[in-house]
């Protein structure tokens, strides 16, 4: 091997090691990024919708593809039953590549639909990883007031009131009729 | 419409009145002074009552579900408030016929086209009762929720289009049927297909297949509308274009009831007369 062959094998290596590393903080680049919220804690009453934002941002020194943001609602008491999709009905975001450094702001819009305590929280994994746990911001405590929508008390005097008073109308008009 | 002499005495004391009026006031006379309608009305109001109850004491209900709740009282009252509509206007024809009292109602000075408007007309009048009937109920579950107003009216607004349309299918039919039993069974058969969709598993109504066949049918693109103004608490405007297949329905029909009863409204039934 003469020189001028050693000089082009130790370029070779050189490359193979660049692109070897360039890949290995291409894929380590995807979790180097944290997620904020705009708030720590929020109160709200039963019905009522609020919104929220979630910031992440690319520590990493490579664009960040592929990210994708979810929304999840925890019910902090055992006795409330939390389905998420109740909340909001958009609980997926996909992001755009984000460049070194750059951030990206979601806005979350739900309602509260159950009384009680609960946390909100995103999770944001990129699409390319496998079996790697996903960056979570800190979680947003909702406090909801109850309130009450539903009287079932009031509910008998007209369940039987209507139908009781159409068949009154009725049996009169048909005696009116047969005299 | 029992007898003719009534129809053209009644005609001749009201000059000024369109003759499909005066089928109107008799077929209404008929229909609830004869006590069918109200034996109707107390019925539904019964079905009403028990689905309210059986809502309004679930205390496990959350706000969603409670809204739920009222866009489901409201799309059963469309549902069954059409049905009988349907009902009454497949009666109407072919039940005359059977009954021996068409040639009387042929015989009046109306023209026949008038005496299908006045028909579906009279049968829309079951669901203009359904809806008044329905409106303490919405009012009790709603209330809490802030939504009665947006049930009422889309409930009226999507509930008449769809009630216009099959009162004007149910005459349509009862106009060719052979008899008051295939006018009846042929009808219902027709609003049970137009349901089936609603039955299809949500993933099965998701695509652009899915979607159209939704969209097309005029009984399930207006139950779509009202559960996205209910449930979703969409705009009025946002979900629009899904009412436009009840309307085109609606007005279709309407304007081929007396046209096809002016020509085809005769004394014996069947497709071959």
């Amino acid at each position: 091997m003469n020189r001028r062959q050693r000089l082009v094998a130790v370029l070779s290596a050189l490359s193979a090691a660049a692109a070897l590393a360039a890949s290995l903080a291409g894929s380590a680049g995807a979790s180097r990024f944290s997620v904020s919220m705009s708030r720590a804690q929020t109160t709200t009453h039963l019905g009522d919708r609020f919104t929220f934002r979630s910031t992440v941002v690319n520590h990493g020194r490579t664009a960040a593809r592929g990210l994708i943001a979810h929304l999840n609602v925890v019910g902090l008491e055992p006795s409330v039953y939390v389905d998420p999709e109740d909340w909001s009905s958009h609980r997926t975001s996909y992001l755009k590549a984000l460049p070194p450094g750059r951030s990206a702001t979601i806005t979350w819009r739900l309602q509260a639909v159950s009384a009680g305590t609960f946390d909100v929280y995103v999770a944001v994994l990129p699409h390319s990883a496998i079996a790697r746990p996903p960056t979570t911001g800190p979680a947003v405590r909702v406090a909801v007031a109850d309130r009450r929508t539903l009287n079932s008390g009031g509910i008998l005097p007209l369940a039987l009131g209507v139908p009781a008073l159409l068949g009154l109308f009725a049996l009169a008009v048909r005696l009116r009729r047969s005299r | 419409m029992t007898t003719v002499e009534q129809t053209a005495d009644r005609a001749a004391e009201s000059k000024a009145a369109p003759g499909w009026t005066v089928v109107v006031e008799q077929e209404l006379r008929d229909l609830w002074l004869g006590g069918r309608g109200l034996l109707l009305s107390v019925a539904f109001s019964l079905l009403l009552s028990i689905i309210a109850y059986l809502v309004a004491t679930n205390t496990a209900l959350n706000f969603l579900e409670h809204r739920e709740s009222v866009n489901l009282v409201l799309q059963v009252a469309i549902a069954v408030g059409g049905l009988l509509t349907l009902l009454a206007a497949a009666d109407a024809v072919s039940g005359e016929r059977e009954r021996g009292t068409l040639e009387s109602v042929l015989l009046s000075p109306v023209t026949r086209s008038q005496i299908a408007a006045g028909k579906v007309l009279a049968a829309l009048s079951l669901w203009v009762a359904s809806f008044a009937i329905t409106v303490p109920y919405a009012w009790f579950l709603g209330r809490g929720v802030g939504i009665v107003g947006d049930a009422l009216v889309t409930g009226v607004v999507v509930g008449t289009l769809l009630a216009v349309f099959l009162a004007s299918l149910g005459l349509i039919v009862s106009l060719f049927a052979g008899s008051n039993r295939v006018s009846l069974s042929l009808s219902l058969f027709v609003l049970l297909a137009l349901f089936a969709p609603t039955q299809l598993p949500s993933n099965a109504q998701q695509g652009w297949a899915g979607e159209l066949l939704l969209r097309v049918n005029p009984l399930t693109a207006g139950e779509h509308y009202v559960g996205k103004i209910l449930v979703s608490g969409h705009a009025w405007s946002q979900d629009l274009s899904w009412l436009a297949s009840p309307l085109a329905a609606a007005a279709l029909l309407a304007t081929a009831a007396p046209i096809l009863g002016a020509r085809f409204m005769r004394l014996r039934g069947g497709v071959a007369t």
